[in-house]
Parts: structure tokens; sequence; C-alpha cells
């Protein structure tokens, strides 16, 4: 009855007059006392409005109160003091026990929200949260409040005779009326038709990480994570946008990364404080991309910032406290080392050496004497200590209707597992927001960032050389020198003595926005942007000379040296967006034109000299002021002009279409291949707004989407089109010159690589908890830019030439469930990804392979992955001389317990021709799965991540066997190798001086699948009752650990699966502890 | 606007369609191709693919290819065709657009001078590329990528007429003295006479290295202890070098040869047994006659005093005034197995090793040389022999000449000797003489004596080890060489990929 429309369109009638009116048309009796209540006031109603909207108004313009029990209700005037009739006695006494109820609703993050419905349950008495997200009204305290947002899962509290009430609002991710960040604009999410993943702020601040890209790990299917561990301040990670498009470019090496849009503005994605990221949107297939045109050919990754609500100001305060220790931990074995390099010297036929000897072992193991007699490698001990880290952002929003304001502050500061290394980060952000006039809203933000770091000068060598090299090295012996191995190396000299390089990145983005709401439905948008980044780098070699006292070599760097270098890129960004956006019925059109213009010009300086006159005297121009100095240079310009429109149609919101192009010019080439076109096509059809569906009550939503389209990567090398002439230097006598000559053929039909994009894909919830994303895609990219080899004959370089062809397919299933009971409240979410990577087509060339023998080799050839693993089959350990007789092998002289290589196309001769793909470089399968519970003011979080069918392959020491004295894991030398006494060893015989059996093979590919436990997070929020008392709106504390553990072939190596193929000669994979902290007010 | 928004011009490089305009641009264009000569590590690598020195480092690349266990895929190979043809292309860009300069009657000179050099720096890399894989296609003008697909193998004697031709031709456009490092028609007449005795045109061969003693400008520099040291830079022995100098255009041969105590780097190539027992002792004999007074005790007195010019033997002062002493249980860094950075024979080479480059051991200005007046004599001598001109006496007089030189000074050889006799002595003399200067895979190629010199065991230094005599042979080792083969480099397999129309060496 509540829901009955009564025609109350009249003016200056009486509350009398309403209360006959709804007498008429409902059952309901009401009942007061005139003398309370007076019914002869004049009131306006000026709509058609429900009982319960009339009454509400009632309430609210003349604090009236109503009080229905059954038919009848009872009204009182709460603020009248007069007529306290029998009648209304009963319900003024209970009344009277209302006691008034305060309270502020905010949502997750601590943001307030305001114009929440607050009710109480089943009584009419409501009320709504004000600007601050604050609200007070009367109740009972043994009643129950309701809170209503739309947007975000209603709550029922039970009020429990306290006066204040502060309740967070979860968001309903299933809403219907979320929005989804799109390329130059919002779209619903029912009615996107495209592949697009977005992930909300807040999971990317759930875990410690260094950067962004570790923070994207495992969140969205179809994105791919390399996470190349945690260098302070220059940790990196390789982000994919499903599988590989393009054929790799040593000399470009981001021709496969994605495109990075902050706020409308090309942005790298290191350069973002995930404390001010409101939502991440990853847009995958070409529909969503198109209108990104030549750069989109990877995906597209939106960053949207966050930005104020009206009201109080919020203050928040995250910050975190972390350890940081090396979760890998390469293990060598001195005493058994040293018996297998016994047996590899008796193996080559060689006399043992006296330290090898069984006489020389036993004194060696049984000694305590460690500077006489040293173990074989001690690094990841002596190297490797346990460092801090800490993170805090500030952030305070909040404003008029008409200005609202954001500013954020992070500092940032890392300290690294090997001295030498650290890094210091601060940036703000100020995010602002204008009305102007009814029509016109203007933003304006700024962003600056400085990231600080250093590193050992000598950093390659620092981790090189803690595998190769350095056996039976004394770190430093007690008398405070160090030392060095038989060959002259010590990591720790390299890390201590070698120099500190600073590098200094500075970024500076301002950006100015303004919407003009011309007529109803039509806007137009125009942005203004400038980002700066200014690199610096100033690297220090320091002269040293390092006498090891034991083996008497000596290690030094005579002259110390300084290199600095500065480039600096200034990219304007101005974009000029029309959009119309209009409902007619049943039809709803938006559309939008848009042009971008793009200008990036970086000029790059760098200055070199030697001989400083001592360590401490670092500015360059205290150097040698002779030959020696250099100093390079030079200035690169490329520019973009770019027109783009979309056009979306919905009929009955039940099917969809949207259609995209973006006409693209590039300065990259010229004449015609100047301009080129991306467009793209999208349907959907809602299956659930169909009549078939709507009595399915399982089925919340269900809608079936497919797109096609074109996008382009621009990455090539700039002025590749001209015929250009490089210097070169000789000298004649004592005088130098220098030489012009053609190095590098030039290529003026250069033009665009040419992406297409089909994909289909599904979005569903079930039973309102369980929503389910598939999608199936297969997209090519053609035209690939490469440096097709070319007859050496013609004596320059290739140019790039537009030829090969790839392909990748996949598909990406998301899932996600929440639900609350009772005081338990929780979620899953898992994704999974599977991608195909296949070169179609290489222009008739290659293959091309990388990598030589003692190193990975990889390979690039029609019809494998992109970079597969190359090398030979094997067949396990030759066990008799038989049996090496009767088969071919790869060289002369093998015995038994050598490596059995496969004579792959049967000719009786191994050779390079037998050689065939044995591993993949890129993951086919990733994965992440998380999970939440909440109960009380308690949450843990979990999070698990991985990547399947992917191979490592060890080079180097690890692979070696000891034949070069570089460290060799106890997994190879504990009885692990072939003698006649163990012929079912897993490692073949070592022999001293012979590598044949370290040939690439399969025996060195390791396979890199792993899962790990990413992160475990315990939470606790502090109680209601205590916050307040403090005048605060949320405290909460949480402790984690990152990367727990991870199941991993690779774990008996002491190695990370993250990490690159090779000789393991990174800074390693970190684990931490942290305790973080929260505030809000 | 627009169209200029989008057509950016670089200032980062110069466009080749300003080019060509004045004798200087000319003279910018031969300059870029003088980076193409050899350097001393390019001449090392040969050798270390013989039996006269070895490939110090197991498992590098190169090692391969002395074990014999490489095929045509070998990057070894493969790189040094394409330096080799980098150098053409660079001529080739010269002589193609010289004729665009105006000419004059004042830069006429000079621009056939221009073109002289670049002939003539042609022809140097068409030498090395017809010794080392016989037929190869013959690019006298800039091609492009298609043309690159269709070029077919020229037959060598093909190759060697117009290397012949050429530095005919270049003779006529050079003068005779010129700027230091420049090709001179002197550099042009030596390079012939090579290219000749290469060919086995002997005659030619000998005509040419007489147009050398003709312009009586060379001769031999009396030290040959010294000859490869700074102070003797640009000696009146030296007709060409690859040009360094120190801080700007610098070499690292310290850094990459010098014994490992002096440089805590590598040593990249090591001489063997084999040369170390070549050098006869000083009274002329060799260490296997019994008469000599070869002292095995003593291995190192006494010798062809070239022995230790050219290598460090044990008990040599090293730069820093240390003994070198690469015995096994030495206990220095140099010991033989310490590390694999030390030697691994006991020896390692001395030419080019300057006790000045031990304070900056990457940073070397020491000249690279390519030909000098020593090959030019020993070159005439070999051809006189080959033709059995012997009877005039002027090979054998062109041989004692290199013998005899102020601090060598070894007896000169008889006059009795016959024609093989004179032979084997013409090259043993230039195997000595020439040793680690880049000849002798050429010439064990020519005289057909790599099959017998190279397969087998790498051996180094006989020491006293307990009382007894030890010889090192490194460990695992065994080079290969089939004589239906290895004479020549396969062409490298991307070549023969892109272009289908190259013949492969035989049984490649």
């Amino acid at each position: 009855q509540m829901n009955v429309r009564i025609h109350t369109n009249v003016s200056n009638t009486t509350v009398k007059h309403v209360f006959d009116a709804i007498e008429s048309k409902t059952a309901y009796n009401f009942i007061y006392d005139s003398n309370n209540v007076d019914v002869n006031k004049a009131i306006s109603l000026n709509e058609d409005l429900t009982v319960k909207e009339i009454l509400n108004t009632l309430e609210t313009d003349l604090g009236l109160v109503f009080r229905p029990i059954n038919n009848t209700i009872t009204v009182v005037n709460i603020n009248s003091q007069t007529g306290n009739t029998r009648a209304s006695n009963l319900f003024l006494q209970t009344l009277s026990k209302q006691a008034q109820i305060t309270g502020t609703v905010t949502d997750n993050k601590g943001e307030s929200l305001p114009g929440v419905s607050v009710k109480v349950k089943g009584a009419l008495t409501g009320s709504s949260t004000d600007i601050n997200g604050q609200y007070s009204l009367n109740a009972p305290g043994s009643s129950t409040l309701v809170f209503t947002y739309i947007g975000f899962v209603a709550q029922e509290v039970a009020v429990n005779n306290r006066s204040s009430v502060n309740v967070i609002l979860l968001e309903d991710t299933q809403n219907l009326e979320e929005v989804v960040v799109v390329g130059y604009g919002t779209q619903k999410k029912v009615s996107v038709t495209n592949s697009v993943s977005q992930i909300q702020g807040e999971v990317l601040t759930e875990r410690p990480v260094s950067n962004l890209g570790q923070a994207l790990q495992g969140q969205a299917p179809g994105l791919t994570v390399l996470d190349l561990g945690g260098m302070p301040g220059r940790s990196t990670s390789t982000i994919r946008v499903r599988g590989i498009t393009t054929l790799p470019d040593a000399n470009n090496p981001a021709k496969n990364d994605a495109l990075v849009i902050v706020d409308g503005i090309e942005q790298s994605l290191s350069d973002i404080n995930p404390d001010d990221i409101a939502t991440v949107s990853i847009l995958k297939d070409a529909a969503s991309t198109a209108i990104y045109g030549s750069r989109a050919a990877n995906g597209v990754i939106l960053i949207t910032t966050k930005r104020a609500k009206a009201g109080k100001a919020l203050v928040t305060f995250n910050s975190y406290y972390a350890l940081q220790n090396t979760i890998n931990h390469p293990k060598m074995d001195t005493e058994s080392y040293m018996h297998l390099q016994q047996v590899a010297y008796q193996n080559a036929g060689l006399a043992i050496p006296s330290m090898y000897t069984d006489e020389s072992i036993k004194t060696w193991m049984t000694s305590n004497d460690r500077e006489q007699y040293p173990l074989a490698n001690v690094w990841f001990d002596e190297l490797f200590q346990t460092a801090p880290q800490l993170n805090s952002t500030l952030s305070i929003s909040g404003g008029s209707e008409n200005f609202k304001a954001r500013m954020s502050a992070r500092y940032m500061k890392q300290d690294a597992l090997i001295s030498g290394y650290g890094a210091n980060l601060g940036e703000i952000r100020v995010n602002t927001d204008y009305v102007v006039s009814k029509k016109i809203n203007v933003v304006a933000d700024l962003n600056y960032r400085r990231n600080d770091s250093k590193a050992p000068t000598l950093e390659n060598n620092v981790y090189d050389r803690m595998f190769h090299g350095t056996l039976f090295a004394v770190p430093k012996y007690a008398d405070g020198s160090y030392g060095l191995s038989t060959q002259g190396q010590s990591p720790l000299v390299y890390a201590e003595l070698g120099g500190v390089s600073h590098r200094y990145m500075e970024n500076i983005i301002g950006n100015i926005k303004g919407d003009w709401a011309i007529i109803d439905g039509l806007k137009f948008t125009t942005q203004l942007a400038a980002r700066i980044d200014l690199f610096r780098e100033k690297s220090f070699g320091n002269e040293f000379t390092v006498t090891d006292k034991r083996y008497n070599v000596t290690r030094s760097i005579l002259n110390n040296s300084l290199t600095e270098t500065r480039n600096n890129t200034t990219e304007y960004t101005i974009n000029n967006l029309l959009t119309y956006d209009k409902t007619f019925e049943k039809h709803n059109i938006s559309a939008l034109i848009g042009n971008s213009i793009i200008s990036n010009v970086t000029n790059t300086l760098s200055a070199y000299r030697e001989r400083f006159y001592n360590n401490d005297i670092q500015s360059i121009g205290q150097g040698a002021n002779d030959g020696t100095k250099s100093n390079n240079g030079g200035d690169a310009e490329w520019n973009l002009a770019s027109y783009f429109a979309r056009v979306n149609y919905s009929l009955n919101d039940k099917y969809l279409f949207e259609a995209n192009g973006r006409y693209d010019g590039s300065s990259r080439f010229t004449g015609s291949n100047q301009y080129s076109f991306f467009p793209s096509f999208s349907a959907g059809w809602r299956l659930s707004q169909e009549e078939l569906f709507s009595n399915i009550d399982v089925i919340n939503e269900l809608k079936l989407r497919g797109s096609w389209g074109r996008t382009g990567n621009q990455a090539v090398g700039l002025y590749s089109y001209l015929q250009a002439l490089s210097t070169s230097s000789y000298a004649f006598g004592s005088s130098s010159v220098i030489g012009y000559s053609p190095t590098t053929l030039s290529n003026p039909d250069i033009t665009w690589e040419t992406t297409t994009q089909t994909n289909i894909g599904l979005d569903a919830q079930l039973f309102r908890n369980l929503s389910i994303t598939l999608d199936y895609y297969k997209k090519r990219t053609d035209g690939i830019l490469i440096n097709l080899p070319i007859p050496q004959t013609i004596g320059l370089s290739a140019p790039p030439q537009n030829a090969g062809v790839v392909d990748n397919t996949g598909l990406e299933v998301a899932l996600g469930y929440r639900n609350n009971s009772h005081n338990i409240k929780y979620s899953l979410n898992g994704n999974v990804a599977i991608n195909n990577n296949r070169v179609i087509s290489l222009a008739d060339t290659g293959p091309y392979i990388s990598g030589d023998d003692i190193n990975p080799q990889y390979i690039i050839k029609e019809g494998l992955p992109i970079n597969a693993h190359w090398g030979y089959l094997t067949d396990g350990l030759f066990q008799t001389i038989e049996e090496i007789n009767n088969y071919p092998t790869i060289t002369t002289n093998r015995k038994p317990g050598d490596v059995k290589f496969v004579d792959l196309n049967d000719d009786g001769i191994i050779n390079s021709d037998d050689m065939t793909m044995i591993g993949s470089s890129f993951p086919k399968y990733t994965f992440g799965f998380s999970g939440n519970i909440g109960y009380g003011n308690f949450e843990l979080s979990a999070f698990l991540q991985g990547a399947a069918k992917v191979d490592t392959r060890l080079a180097g020491a690890l692979a070696e066997m000891g034949n070069n004295e570089g460290f060799t894991p106890a997994l190879v030398t504990k009885n692990n190798y072939w003698t006649p006494e163990h012929p079912d060893a897993r490692f073949p015989r070592p022999v001293k001086r012979d590598i044949t059996n370290s040939n690439t093979s399969d025996r060195m590919v390791i396979d890199g699948s792993y899962i790990r436990l990413k992160n475990v997070q315990l939470s606790y929020t502090l109680p209601q009752s205590l916050i307040e008392k403090l005048n605060m709106t949320k405290i909460s504390v949480y402790t984690s650990a990152t990367n727990l553990f991870t199941i991993s072939k690779l774990n008996e190596w002491g190695l990370d699966p993250e990490t690159p193929s090779g000789r393991a000669t990174y800074y390693p994979q970190t684990s931490l502890w942290t305790f973080g902290l929260n505030v809000q007010f | 606007c627009k169209k200029d928004f989008l057509n950016t011009v670089p200032n980062d490089r110069l466009s080749g369609e300003f080019f060509w305009k004045t004798e200087e641009d000319a003279e910018l264009a031969v300059n870029a191709i003088y980076p193409n000569l050899d350097a001393q590590s390019q001449l090392f690598l040969l050798d270390g693919l013989t039996d006269i020195a070895h490939v110090n480092q197991f498992f590098a690349v190169s090692s391969q290819v002395e074990q014999n266990v490489y095929d045509a895929s070998s990057s070894v190979i493969a790189s040094q065709w394409s330096a080799a043809y980098k150098g053409i292309a660079a001529a080739n860009f010269v002589l193609d657009n010289i004729n665009r300069v105006p000419e004059t009657e004042t830069n006429k000179v000079a621009l056939n001078q221009y073109r002289g050099e670049a002939k003539a720096l042609r022809a140097y890399q068409y030498i090395k590329l017809a010794a080392s894989f016989g037929d190869v296609p013959l690019v006298t003008k800039t091609i492009s990528i298609q043309e690159g697909k269709q070029l077919v193998n020229a037959p060598i004697n093909e190759i060697w007429d117009f290397i012949d031709k050429e530095l005919k031709e270049a003779v006529e456009l050079l003068p005779s003295t010129i700027e230091k490092g420049r090709i001179s028609k002197g550099a042009a007449w030596a390079l012939n006479a090579r290219a000749n005795l290469y060919a086995g045109r002997y005659q030619n061969a000998i005509d040419a290295a007489q147009k050398v003693f003709d312009l009586n400008l060379y001769h031999l520099y009396p030290r040959y202890e010294k000859l490869f040291s700074y102070a003797a830079e640009g000696n009146e022995e030296i007709i060409l070098d690859r040009q360094y100098l120190k801080d700007v255009l610098s070499n690292n041969v310290f850094s990459t040869m010098a014994p490992y105590s002096q440089a805590t780097s590598t040593n990249t190539y090591v001489p063997t047994k084999s040369i170390a027992d070549l050098y006869p002792m000083a009274n002329g004999l060799p260490i296997t006659d019994i008469n000599s007074g070869f002292d095995k005790f003593n291995p190192y007195i006494d010798r062809d005093p070239r022995m230790r010019y050219s290598m460090f033997v044990p008990g040599d002062v090293l730069p820093d005034g240390k003994i070198f002493n690469p015995l096994p249980k030495s206990g220095t860094p140099d010991a033989i197995g310490s590390t694999f950075n030390a030697t691994s024979t006991g020896y390692t080479i001395k030419k080019y090793i300057n006790n000045e480059d031990l304070a900056n051991p990457a940073n070397n200005g020491i000249n690279s040389i390519l030909i000098r007046y020593a090959e030019v004599l020993l070159t005439f001598a070999e051809a006189k022999i080959e033709l059995n001109q012997i009877n005039d006496q002027t090979a054998l007089n062109a041989i004692n000449q290199v013998r005899q030189r102020g601090d060598v000074n070894l007896p000169p050889l008889s006059n009795t000797l016959n024609r093989e006799q004179l032979r084997e002595a013409v090259r043993k003399e230039r195997t000595i003489e020439l040793a680690f200067e880049g000849f002798r895979m050429f010439d064990i190629r020519r005289w057909k004596t790599a099959e017998t010199a190279i397969p087998g065991s790498v051996y180094g230094i006989t020491y006293l080890d307990n009382g007894q005599l030890k010889t090192i042979e490194v460990p695992s080792y065994i080079k290969k060489f089939d004589k239906n083969r290895d004479y020549l480099w396969p062409i490298p397999r991307n070549e023969k990929i892109l272009n289908t129309n190259l013949v492969q060496n035989p049984n490649w």
C-alpha cells in the first residue's frame, strides 16, 4: 500500500486533504491529536507521489512522525510541545525512548558517502547522509538501521543502544550501474561490447610493491607480468597484454609494451603512485584499443587517478614498513665440489691438482681456518642482508560543490639487500576540479615525482661474480683487507670499492581539461598536457687496487672515471573531443569525435672524463682535460597527429553496437605511408534482457559479445626511411680525422605494423554473487618491422622492413564470487589465461638464432613461438663403450657418462642441423587467485599467482659443472653426477676443460612453471567506539608477507622462476614482511 | 603547418643527399674506409686458428674453429665474411660517387689519390676473401638488396685478376710518399705482390716486389725487438699499418694479450710449442740438430733472438718487472691451470706488448702493422724459388737480408742450397719472421701443409717437474683437419640462405 500513487499534483492544499486522499485510495487510517498536529497547515505537492513519498515529505517538511501499525497510522508532531493526547500517548512513550543516533557512512576507501539513505527497519523513520557522509536520526536503541546507496551493497546494522553508528558500505561490483573506463570516456559495464578488464585502485595497494607492474601481476586475465626483481628504484617488470604481439627488437625493447595512458596522457607505468590510482582498465581487444590507433597493437592500460568528493576535508594516511630478504639462496657444497673436481681431472686424463687430492680435501674440510682453507662460495651469505623499506602516502581531499581538491604526498625509502644500492622516492600530486558554471567544468592536475636511486657502478660484475670466477676467495680477511679469487675477482670488491652510480629521475606532468556542455547530451572537452621527464645519471668508477694476500693476485682499476648522462624528454599532448549522448525511447546513441596531437622531443647529452684527483672529487670538470675526455649527445623528435571517432548504439539496452576508427599520422614514416586508418566494430547481445531469461532467477546478467578491429604499432627507429651517413674516426699519424660512410641501408617504404584482432566474449552474473567473464581472441600482426637479414655482401646493416607475421590466440577466464553471511564476508577471485604464440612468416627468411653454444640460444622461426629455446635433444647418458660406438657423437673421445645428444635427422652426424625447439621462453598459461575473508574487524586475504608452460635455460657456471671454476650447485656435486658407481645419476660425468656435455640442450632447460603465494595479509580495523574517541574515521593496521613461498622446479637450483634465462646475473627477487597502518579522519 | 609537423628533419645525422659536393667530401668518405683495416686482434685470431698459436679459452667461439668442430653457421666465419664486405662497401661508396665532385685542375690530383686509395683498400679486402673462401661474389659497386640476393660466386682467378688490375690502376693514381697511414704507391705494389704470391702468379709477384724495391723508400728496421714498439711507429720498414692513437682511437692489445699477471684480463691467443721449436739456435741450426747446442734444460738460451722478441717464455722479465713464471705449480697468477685466463701453453705473445701500456692496459695506441718490407723480401724470394730462379742469388740474398737484420744477426744461408732446401728455408723464415702477424693461415693453405701442421694436440712449454722433463699438453684438445674440405672456409650459412645462387665450397 505504501507504493500506491496518489494524485497530489496540487498547490496550497492542506495536510488534512492529503490524509483524506490517502484514506480514500488505501486501507490506511490516520490517528492524530489535532492540538498536536495542525492538519490545516497548507502544503504544496507538485507531483504524483506514492504514499511513502508523501509521508517522507511531510516528515521532512513539517516534522511529522508516522508510525504505521497494521492499517492505522499514528501521527505525531515531534516539534510541537502541545496536545499530548491519549491517542498518541503510547506512541510518544516509545518515541521518548528513542535516542538521537549519529554517524558517518564511508566507502571502504574511507571516502565519505553523501546521500546514503538511512532507515529504521520496520519504521518510516529515516534520514540520509549529508555532504560529509554524516547523518543523524531518532530511533529506539533496540532498532536496526538499514543503509542503502546506489552502487553499494545494502547493509543492516543493529543499534544496540549506541548513540553513534558508523558504517562502511561495500561497493557492489556486480552493480548494473558500474562504469568502466574506456578510451576517451567511460561506459556502463553492462553495455560494454569489448574486452576490457578493470581493476580497482585499492586492489593495487593491498600489498607492498616497488612498482605498479608488480601490483598488476595476476590481477587480470590476459595480462602477463614478468617481475624481474626488486632492485631499489630501478625494479623492472615486463608487461604483456595477450602475449607477444610482435617480434622483439634489441634496439627497441619497448616494442612489445602496452600503451599506458594516465588521465589521458601517455606515461610510463612505473611513474605512478599506486595510492593515487582510482581504477586501472586493461583494454585488450582491438575494438577497445583501435581508438588509440597506431600505438595500440600491444593493448592499452588506462589509469585514472583519485579525485576529491565534495565535503569536509578527508585525511588519509597510508604507511608501511617492510623488511626485504632474498627469497632464493643458491647453495654450494665445498666438499662435494672438491671431489667433483678430482673426478673431473681424472676423467680428462690430467694429474689431480694438489688442492683436490683426498688428503687435501680432508685437511680443507676439517680445518677451522677459513682464511687458509676458504669455503668454495660464501657470497650469497656474505653479500645479502635484510633491508628495510618504508612507504608513506598522505592525502587530503575535500571541497565544495564548486571547487574540490585532492592532494597527496608520498615518500618511499628502500634500502637494498646488497650494499651500494638504495632508493629514495618522493612525489606529490594535486588534482583539482572546478565548476565554472552550470555548463563548464575544469580539471587541473599536477604531478611531480622524483626517484633517486643508486647502484654500484660495476653492478653487472657484482651479480656475475657471485657465480663466476670467484671460488675459494676470502671475502675479507680478519685484518680488513679484501680477498680475491685466483682469477682476481670478488663481487664484494665491485660492490664496495668500484664506485657508485647515482640516477635521478624527475617527472613533471601538468594537465588541464575543460568540459563544456553545449546542449543536452552534447559536450565538448579539450585537454592540454605536458610531460617532462628529466633523467640524470652520474656513474663514478673508483680507482682502487686490491691484492689478495693468499693468491697474490691484484685487481686494480688504475684510473677513476666519471660518466654523466642527461636525457630530457618533453611531450605535449592536445586532445579535443566532442561527445554526444542521447536516449530516444528504446534507442540510446552515443558518439564521439576527436583529434589528438602529440609532440615528443628528446635531447640527450653525456660526458666522460677520467683521472680525478681522488675518488671523492666527482665533478666532471675536475677530470683530465685531455684526449681521454669525450662527450656525446643528440636530438630526436617525433610527432603524431590523429583523428578518431566512435559510435555506440543500443536498442532496449539489449542489442549493443559500437564502431571505432582512428586516422593516425606519424613523423616516423614518409610519403604516402605517413597516415593510416585503424577501424573496429563490436556488438553485444544481453540475453538476460530477453523474456526467455527473465524468469530464470539464477541468471542475473548474461551477455554475448564479439569484436573485430585493426590496430598499429609505430615502434620503429626514427628516420629509418632516410639514407644517412654515419661518422667514424681514424688516425693518420698523430692526428685524428673523421670519415663519413653509410652503415645502414635505408628503407623509404617503411610503414606501420598492423594487428588484426577478433574477440568473442561472454559476461555473466549468476546467483547474484558469481560473475564470469570469458574471452577468446585471435590476433594476427603482419607487416612486422624487422631487420630482415640482408646479404652481407651489401656491406651495410639491414634496415627494418615490413615483413614478419605473428599470431596470438588465447582464452581468458575470470571468475568472481562474494558473499556476506552473518558477520563473515568473503570473496574469491580467479583468473586464468592461455596464450598461444606462433611466428607465421618471416618473409622466407630465417630462422634467426641468437645466442651461442655457451649461452641461451633462442630461435625465431616460422611455426614456432617467438624466441623459443633452441638446442639439442638428449637421450640420457652413455653407459657403455659399445653404446658410444653404435651412436653418433658430437665430438670424438666420448666416454660412458657423457651426454647422448639425439641425431634428430638421423644422418649419422650430430651438428646444428639436429637442433630443435627445446622450450618456450614466454609462459603459455598465467593465472592468479585471490581470496578474502572478513570477520568482525579482522580481514585476511591471500593471493596466489603463477605461470605454466615456460622454460628457463641455465648458462654459465650453473651449466658447466665446475669446469671453469664457477659456482656449482650442491644439486650437481652431491652424488648427482655420473660415475661408474652412480650410473643413474642425473648429471653427466665431469670432464675438466671439456664443454661438450654443456652444449645447448634440453638438459639445460628447466621447466619454469611456478605457483607462488604472492601475498598473505591480515588486517585489523579498530572498533568504531574507540576510533570515535580519537576523533577519527578509520584506523586499521595490517601485516603481510610477500613472496611467501614458490613451488617451482628452479627451487632446487636456488633460482627464481621469473628471472630471465642465462647466467643468473641479476638483482634477486625479494620477500617482504610488512607492517602497515591506514588512518582516516 | 600540418605537413611540417609530421615531416621532422633530423639534426643528428647527415643525409646522403647533401654529400659529394666538394673534394673534402671525397676525403671524408675515403677516411671512412680505413677503419676496416685489420686490427691486431684479427691478425692474432688468424694465427690462433693455425699450428703456431692457440685460442686460449677453450669455450671461446673461435676455439671451435681452431678445433675444427664448426660448420657454415659459425659466427666467427660469418664475421670474417661480413667485415671484408663492409670494407668493400665503404670503398664502393667512394668509387661510385667520387665522379659527382666537380673536377678542377686544383683538386684533380687529390681526387685521383682518393680513387687510388679506395681501389687499394678494396683490393686489400678481396685478398683476404679469396684466400679464405675461394670463389666469392665480386661486388664492385653499391648494390641493392635484390642485387645482393642474385650475386654468384666469381671464380677465384677472376678475383685475383681483378685485384691485380685494381692495384695496378691504384699505383698509377697514388703518390710515392703520402700522409702517414694512407695507402701509398709502395703499399699498392706490396699488396699486388702479396696477392700474386697467394694466387701462385709468381712472376707477377716478383715484378711487383721489385717495384717496391725500386722505390727505394723502404728498408729493414735494424731492431726486430723494437719493431712493434711505440718508438718504432712509422719506421722505414712499415709500408702500411692500421693506425691507432692512445686515448682517442685506442685498441686493447695489451689487456687481451699480455700475460694474465700484467693485465688481470685474458690471454686470448697464446703461442704453441710448434712455433717455439721452430726458432733455430743463434748459430742457425735447428734445435733438432745434435750439433746445435740446444739444451733442453735451458731451452731459451742461444736461440734465434726473434724468439724472445716475439713471445714471452718462462724467465722473461714482464712489463711490471717481475719474472714470467707460468709453471703449473709456480703459484703466480700466470701458472698454467690456475685459471682459464692464464696461458694454457706457458707462452704468450710479446709483439705489440709495450711496457708503456701497463698503466692503462686497455687504452693502447700501438699501430697494427699490415705490410712491412720483410714480407716483400720474403715474397720476392719465395716466388723466385717457386719459379726456380735461384741462380741469380737474389732470392737467397732477400732471405739473408731478413736473417741478418741488426739485432737478429743469424748466419746467412749457404749459397749451395738447392731449390727444395731453399723452399723449406724461405717457408721457415717466413713463419718465424712474420709469426703472429696473420700470415700463417694463408701460407699453410697455399703450401698445402695445413693437413700435416694442424692435426693433433696442442703443446706448450717443457719444464722440470720433480727432476723430470714434462711438456704441457692442452687438455682434451685435439685438432682435426680434413684436406678435402678445410683448405677453404665455408660460405656462411646465412649468406647461402639469403642468396641461393651461391655455391658452397666442397664438402661443407
